[in-house]
């Protein structure tokens, strides 16, 4: 029995790291405090790596952790501990349409599921990993031109930011 | 083929055009000589085309002017047509038109507007020549409306008192109601013969070929037209306000020329009515009742301009009634005699009240024979010839049609010779006792206008005189025999034959006798003719008002329709209909709008919901549809 | 099942999820939350079939997302701020001025 659990570990923990993520998405949408939904979300985010690492893409896991972990979660628990207001939205979780969501939701996972379910794909390729080298080569050859817009992004993002700010200053003092 | 008829009638047109655009720019005596010469050359020209005719036999002279229309094999064009009736009718448009042109120079010479007043005279010269020298239907109805056009122009000249712009009104409207009737005879004249030619119409119903459209409907249609036009009973209403206008406008308008259209379209349209007994019945039954009626309210009137007006009226009853009973070229030869004779009248008329600064009321006159003399003289004379005294013009014309009334073997009967004996006595009674009253006895004239008064300027008086001789003498030209080839005149039956010369005497004797009873009663003034009013107060009443016929008519059809206007037309159908539906789909896309609106919450997890729905509903379509 | 029904299950579940917390929460900063779990789930199915095809494709498209997730949550925040100093509160149903 260990041998067939050693010998397929790479699916076993592929279902477990699945699994733990699901349960952290979950947790999400039930606890009451901002600081545990980020938790909650964090660890999603790194059980996702797993996933990731495990599939074969280390490079996409390295930066899943160090982007989104790394610099958009710190930036959202920053902002919680900032803005630690006990308001409405503390006592009373849920908005109006708690029952409508749901039903929804489970129409939406209705439809896909049987989409999923009836969708036959083909067998994996062969080249099924690849390393950070073939990556970046192609990346920056046949895709040089989205590199140079996601830095003008990020820019515009940076110019945004401050001109909110500012704007805000300006007019609250 | 020489155009010298679309010369006569475009002359006209040129003079209203120059007059128009410049006169008022140009001066009058520059309106003078274009206003007056250009009738005056086109009467000349008319009188060469009539010396072209007799040289060639009587055959009519055909001018095609223009095409107008083509549609597929069927063409409409513009074309004259020169016979012995359309040179008669021709010769009088133009010789009294332009005499009461010449008149005019005198009458209209302080008014502000003299240049407008000669180029609307020129324009209904224009139309009226068009009416009577056209070849077809088409070319007719143009000059028709036409002339009503300037009818409606002319009366209410002087636009700037309301009533006599209400008078114009009138006129026009009252002409329309006719002109439906006259359409309605044209389009079934087409349908039947697919030509508008009146001499091709004449021709196909003289052949003899079995009528495809009834002929007395045809009748019947085009005289209903003819009755707003002549002012025929029940369209008669619009002629004695008419008078409102300028008394040249009355003496060419409403006596001579445009009222006689009727009787032209009528006597022209002879080949119809000799196959149309029934139309025929109704012309002339209509004509007497007019003649009759119109004189009995004559008798009654105070204003000297409605005595002339109910007066022709009257005439032109007694020419319809001649019409009736197919004795058309009478009628035509009493248009000829009646044009001299009214004209005269009126312009006398106008000689009077423009020598007592605008005095109208009949009783407020006498004693004027010797103040202004010229103006009595020429009156009288026209006075005599309406009465039917000879051997004046109005004689000749008036015994033929009464002598055709009794023995006509196409409706005559000595019902209606009584009817018209009647009326003639009238006649000459109104008429005397106009002349007395106005005239002769004692003065009843203010002492303001009495002061003042005058004779009036040579280029009138010149006219009257001018007039006043052709009533005279124009009446020894047998007009009936003239145009015998082209209005044949029916046949006398033999057993009729021996009363010719009984009813000669007796029409004199009439003429006579109304003469004499209105030098009984207003020899002496009106004192006799005041008490026999109190005697009779009661029928007085009636036809002074007309036998109220307007106010008839305004309770009958005006309040009514004025009624539907407001209530059905305004209130219900714009208000309620019109502007409910708008201003309905108005708040029905507001209220939609709306309703809309309430899906915009501002709630995010609202807006995130419909994401979600939207989702949902994009996949379950794709998995139907593949 | 198999590797990629795997992947793709978890990543039509995430992205449900995250829907549906955008849809049933009030909180302000919890909804953003729930909105980067949504890019989550989108990242893993592209590399799911990044993992299929071979080629880089996908994995330049889920690199280029982390860029954008991080570029618009360095937006998204100083809005909040902003957002939070006029209204005072994280309360979703306070921030109704696009009512109508």
């Amino acid at each position: 029995m260990i041998e067939t659990l050693l010998r397929n570990s790479d699916t076993l923990l592929l279902y477990v790291f699945a699994a733990s993520a699901l349960i952290g998405a979950a947790l999400m949408l039930v606890l009451r405090h901002p600081m545990q939904v980020a938790m909650a979300l964090i660890s999603t985010m790194v059980f996702l790596g797993g996933v990731y690492g495990l599939v074969g893409v280390h490079f996409i896991a390295a930066f899943q952790v160090l982007i989104y972990v790394g610099a958009v979660m710190v930036f959202m628990v920053y902002v919680i501990m900032l803005l630690d207001v006990r308001d409405a939205s503390f006592t009373h979780r849920f908005s109006s349409l708690l029952v409508p969501g749901v039903v929804g939701v489970v129409l939406l996972l209705a439809a896909l599921g049987y989409a999923l379910w009836h969708a036959i794909y083909a067998p994996a390729s062969a080249t099924g990993s690849f390393n950070l080298q073939q990556f970046s080569v192609s990346f920056l050859n046949e895709y040089w031109l989205y590199f140079e817009l996601t830095s003008v992004l990020l820019l515009a993002a940076v110019v945004a930011a401050l001109a909110v700010i500012k704007g805000a200053k300006r007019t609250h003092g | 083929m020489s155009h010298l008829l679309t010369l006569i009638v475009v002359l006209p047109l040129v003079g209203f055009a120059l007059n128009g655009l410049l006169g008022n720019r140009l001066g009058k005596r520059y309106v003078t000589v274009v206003g007056c010469g250009l009738p005056i050359i086109a009467f000349l020209i008319t009188i060469k085309c009539f010396l072209d005719l007799s040289a060639a036999g009587g055959a009519p002279i055909i001018d095609v002017a223009y095409t107008w229309a083509r549609f597929g094999d069927r063409t409409f064009e513009i074309a004259f047509y020169f016979d012995r009736l359309a040179a008669v009718m021709a010769l009088i448009v133009t010789g009294v038109g332009s005499v009461i042109h010449v008149y005019s120079i005198g009458y209209m010479k302080d008014d502000a507007s003299y240049a407008r007043f000669f180029a609307y005279l020129n324009l209904f010269l224009f139309f009226m020549l068009s009416l009577v020298l056209g070849r077809s239907l088409l070319v007719l109805f143009v000059g028709w409306e036409g002339v009503g056009l300037a009818s409606y122009l002319l009366i209410g000249f002087w636009f700037e008192d309301p009533v006599n712009a209400a008078a114009g009104k009138k006129a026009f409207v009252t002409n329309r109601i006719g002109d439906a009737g006259f359409l309605l005879g044209m389009f079934l004249l087409y349908w039947a013969f697919g030509t508008f030619d009146m001499d091709r119409i004449n021709a196909a119903y003289a052949s003899g070929a079995p009528a495809v459209v009834s002929a007395s409907l045809a009748g019947i249609l085009l005289f209903v037209g003819a009755t707003g036009k002549s002012a025929q009973i029940p369209l008669h209403v619009w002629l004695p306000d008419a008078m409102a206008g300028p008394t040249p406008v009355s003496a060419l308008i409403h006596a001579a020329t445009m009222v006689t259209a009727g009787v032209y379209l009528v006597a022209r349209m002879s080949g119809i009515y000799v196959h149309a007994p029934e139309a025929s019945l109704v012309v002339a039954v209509i004509g007497v009742a007019t003649a009759f009626f119109a004189a009995t309210v004559a008798i009654v009137q105070t204003d000297i301009k409605k005595v002339l007006a109910y007066s022709t009226v009257s005439q032109l009853g007694f020419m319809f009634a001649a019409l009736g009973v197919g004795a058309y070229g009478v009628a035509i030869f009493h248009v000829y005699t009646h044009a001299f004779f009214k004209a005269c009248l009126f312009l006398g008329a106008g000689s009077v009240i423009h020598a007592l600064s605008g005095e109208q009321d009949i009783r407020k006159m006498g004693g004027l024979a010797r103040r202004i003399p010229i103006t009595f003289v020429t009156f009288a004379i026209a006075t005599a010839a309406i009465a039917g005294i000879p051997p004046l013009a109005g004689f000749f014309s008036k015994d033929e049609i009464l002598w055709y009334a009794f023995a006509s073997s196409r409706g005559g009967s000595p019902a209606i010779w009584a009817f018209l004996a009647a009326t003639a006595l009238m006649t000459a009674f109104y008429m005397f006792r106009l002349l007395w009253l106005v005239f002769l006895g004692r003065s009843r004239m203010e002492p303001e206008a009495e002061h003042h008064v005058h004779e009036s300027p040579l280029s009138m008086t010149g006219v009257l005189v001018v007039l006043a001789a052709l009533s005279a003498i124009g009446g020894f030209l047998a007009l009936p025999h003239f145009l015998e080839p082209v209005l044949p005149l029916p046949a006398i039956p033999e057993s009729q034959h021996h009363y010719e010369t009984p009813l000669l005497v007796l029409s004199v004797a009439i003429a006579l006798t109304g003469l004499g009873v209105a030098w009984f009663v207003y020899g002496a003034g009106i004192e006799r003719a005041t008490r026999l009013r109190d005697r009779m107060a009661g029928a007085y009443r009636v036809l002074y008002n007309k036998y109220f016929v307007d106010e008839l008519y305004e309770n009958m059809l005006g309040r009514p329709l004025t009624w539907i206007s407001d209530r059905v037309f305004l209130r219900l159908g714009d208000r309620v209909l019109l502007d409910g539906t708008l201003n309905g789909l108005a708040r029905l896309a507001h209220r939609t709008a709306g309703g809309f609106a309430r899906f915009q919450t501002g709630h995010l997890n609202l807006y995130a919901f419909f994401v979600l729905i939207g989702i949902v509903g994009c996949l379950v379509w794709s998995f139907r549809h593949g | 099942m198999d590797k990629m029904h795997l992947l793709l299950a978890l990543a039509v579940a995430l992205f449900a999820i995250g829907l549906l917390g955008v849809i049933i929460r009030r909180n302000l900063l919890v909804m953003l939350m729930c909105m980067e779990l949504m890019l989550n789930g989108v990242n893993v199915s592209l590399v799911a079939f990044a993992q299929q095809t071979g080629t880089t494709v996908g994995a330049v498209l889920v690199f280029l997302i982390f860029v954008v997730a991080a570029a618009e949550i360095a937006i998204a925040i100083p809005i909040v701020l902003v957002l939070v100093r006029m209204k005072h509160t994280l309360d979703m149903d306070a921030f109704t001025d696009l009512k109508g």
